[in-house]
């Protein structure tokens, strides 16, 4: 059986499917028994959804960034690409 | 975004729309800068990704659709931060610094069995939301991602937030499949550490 740091050591590629079958089976065997682990999961859970959740930073001058694309656009549309 | 909101805006790009160039920066420049970051580093980021702005609205007549216009848009990034500064990363790339409220390290397990000797300390919060609503934590996040290797907190951005695929991170930023599940663990470990350090003592 795994242990809790071994189940640790594995619980990104758990959370990501990067582990084999028998691996998998392994940390599931684990997180069956040991509540400790399962509060450990389910936490990464929680703080990959809140990493996904968290506000972007605005993009600076995206107004002036746009128009100077699009007006880079219209030159290359003008000539004919 | 799916194949058909790509069309549909590439369709108003090529017009030079400029709200859809407003819509198309504000959508992935997130992404980008988080490409341009690994590669380059922060001092140079925010030229590669004008750079690849620029290079994206050159070749926009020839973008065909193979694959989606965000993975497009990260290629061309990425071929703008390689092509500006050599790569010369190979002592960086597994650097570990010190976080804010370090990670969940060995110190955690008792040497003897493996098992917990410091048990995870069970949050207050169970959604994202309301971990969210405390301005608190979110500045103590940021300042942890700020305290990341720039490619830890890049490929931690590409694979939470931005929900990119490990192949397609390794393709990205030429790192192989072990060293980015490396980063992303290691990475991963200090902003577990820091939510935990916030909900167990109520500060950054």
């Amino acid at each position: 059986m795994l242990t809790c740091k071994e189940q640790v050591a594995r619980s990104s590629d758990y959370l990501d499917g990067q582990l084999t079958f028998r691996e998998r089976l392994m940390v599931r065997h684990h997180l069956m028994f040991c509540a400790n682990c399962r509060r450990f999961i389910r936490q990464m859970r929680l703080m990959q959804a809140t990493l996904k959740m968290m506000p972007d930073a605005p993009v600076k001058n995206v107004d002036a960034l746009a128009q100077r694309l699009a007006d880079e656009r219209r030159k290359d549309r003008k000539d004919g690409k | 975004m799916a194949a058909a909101d790509d069309a549909h805006l590439l369709e108003r790009l090529l017009k030079g729309e400029q709200q859809a160039y407003k819509e198309l920066v504000s959508t992935y420049q997130s992404a980008m800068r988080a490409v341009a970051y690994a590669i380059v580093g922060q001092r140079h980021a925010d030229e590669v990704v004008q750079d690849a702005w620029l290079s994206v609205v050159r070749n926009l007549a020839k973008f065909e659709g193979r694959s989606s216009l965000k993975t497009w848009l990260l290629t061309i990034t990425a071929n703008a931060a390689k092509g500006r500064y050599k790569l010369n990363r190979r002592e960086v790339l597994l650097d570990d610094l010190p976080s804010p409220h370090g990670t969940i390290g060995d110190d955690r397990f008792s040497p003897d069995d493996g098992h917990w000797a410091v048990a995870p300390y069970a949050w207050h919060q169970d959604t994202p939301e309301a971990l969210l609503t405390e301005d608190e934590l979110r500045d103590c996040l940021e300042h942890t991602l700020l305290s990341l290797s720039e490619l830890q907190s890049s490929v931690l951005v590409l694979r939470e937030r931005q929900g990119l695929a490990l192949e397609e991170i390794c393709n990205l930023l030429t790192l192989s499949l072990s060293n980015v599940r490396v980063l992303l663990h290691r990475a991963r470990l200090k902003v577990f550490a820091t939510v935990e350090h916030f909900e167990e003592t109520g500060e950054c």
